[in-house]
């Protein structure tokens, strides 16, 4: 297959080399320098498809912000075999990196981390990532996430708890079934302080069996976003009415999850007037499931079959 | 599949791929080496550092255009035998 580039020279390139790679000692491959340099030390099933997962460095968790991600690796077969996730853990108080992972039933990581024993050894890369709060922003956060997304965002608003005086937060959560509603216990520990936190769970298939005797928000999230900011005095088009919640400041708006999501809640919020340099997003990638449907896999965008 | 990094990158070596690889797969020696290299066993089609180059110098190996076909080998080679790999890269520079 061709496919055409803009500023991609004329077909036809020249020979490679005068001579083949080399063979014999001088043609071992480097190996990357992975160490088994963590330890799992607790496996959490909060669904029966999602884990929390907390990993602990030897070398301690060393800096990092809320938001960023890390690759966490398992050796299989004299390999290391590693998917980034967002960490969990807030910056200030971590001893460990906590992970949502959901399980891929044929992924080349995430059933070995199912059956892991717990004091595994495991191998952990350096933080990395910009989907960070923006340092001294007073403005109104909303934060928007599909199934395992709302990982860093436990981390921000850990993060956002601690200041003196935090920015209202709203943070909508989506999934197809109650059950992947993960964390709300996390987001109610949080609100005893001085965080101001509107929780707005929604469930995108309510006629599920799975979803039975719920009577929360029905409807994907980016439906849902729309509705929210109607009520926090958002209009298409951009109209403000700065008595009614959100104030005439605007808001900061964070997404992440499934890029499908992502994509519609940008345009959502576009269309409500939020300027783009204060929409910040993070997808995830997308397996395709038995039935064909997509769902967020939990590690960063692009991260093949985890 | 996995991504390579493709002729813009020579001489510039701006490294952002470097910093954003999640797995940290990308690598060059400094001082040394002209462009950096993308480790396909190691690449999980991530795609980050593809949006990360300033030089648009990376791609997945299946949308290289033919006259880059040869850095998906280039890369593969250098983690075997580098001075290949940097010979590759003067041929195709020239």
């Amino acid at each position: 297959m061709v496919v055409e580039i803009a500023g991609a020279p004329p077909a036809g390139s020249p020979s490679l080399t005068r001579r083949p790679i080399a063979d014999g000692p001088r043609g071992m491959r480097r190996a990357p320098d992975l160490a088994d340099n963590a330890v799992l030390v607790a496996r959490e099933m909060l669904s029966p498809t999602v884990a929390r997962l907390v990993v602990r460095p030897d070398a301690g968790v060393g800096p990092f912000v809320a938001g960023q991600y890390l690759a966490l690796g398992v050796r299989i077969d004299d390999r290391v075999v590693q998917r980034p996730y967002s960490t969990a853990s807030d910056p200030a108080a971590a001893d460990s990196h906590e992970f949502l992972v959901r399980r891929v039933p044929d992924g080349a990581l995430t059933p070995r981390l199912w059956t892991l024993p717990v004091g595994a050894r495991v191998h952990l890369g350096p933080p990395k990532g910009t989907f960070t709060l923006v340092a001294g922003d007073r403005k109104p956060h909303l934060f928007v996430a599909t199934g395992t997304g709302i990982a860093p965002f436990l981390g921000m608003l850990r993060t956002l708890a601690r200041r003196p005086e935090p920015p209202r937060t709203i943070l909508l959560h989506g999934a197809a079934r109650v059950e992947d509603l993960v964390c709300g216990d996390d987001i109610a520990d949080l609100a005893p302080g001085g965080l101001s936190i509107t929780y707005v769970p929604t469930i995108s298939r309510p006629d599920d069996p799975a979803n039975r005797g719920w009577s929360g928000r029905t409807g994907r999230a980016e439906a849902v976003l729309a509705s929210v900011l109607r009520s926090a005095g958002l209009a298409p088009g951009g109209g403000l009415a700065p008595a009614r919640g959100l104030g005439p400041g605007g808001i900061s708006a964070y997404l992440c999850g499934n890029p499908g999501m992502v994509a519609a809640a940008e345009a959502v919020l576009l269309e409500h007037g939020i300027p783009a340099a204060d929409i910040h997003a993070e997808r995830y990638w997308t397996a395709p499931s038995a039935t064909g449907e997509s769902s967020a896999a939990g590690a960063i965008v692009g991260a093949g079959p985890a | 599949m996995a991504f390579v990094i493709a002729a813009p990158c020579i001489d510039h070596l701006d490294q952002a791929c470097v910093e954003v690889c999640p797995v940290d797969c990308i690598s060059h020696d400094p001082g040394v080496d002209r462009k950096a290299y993308i480790d396909p066993e190691g690449c999980i089609e991530c795609g980050a550092c593809e949006s990360a180059c300033p030089q648009g110098a990376i791609m997945l190996d299946v949308r290289l255009p033919a006259a880059w076909a040869n850095f998906t080998e280039i890369d593969r080679g250098w983690w075997i035998d580098p001075e290949w790999a940097r010979d590759a890269v003067d041929s195709q520079a020239a």
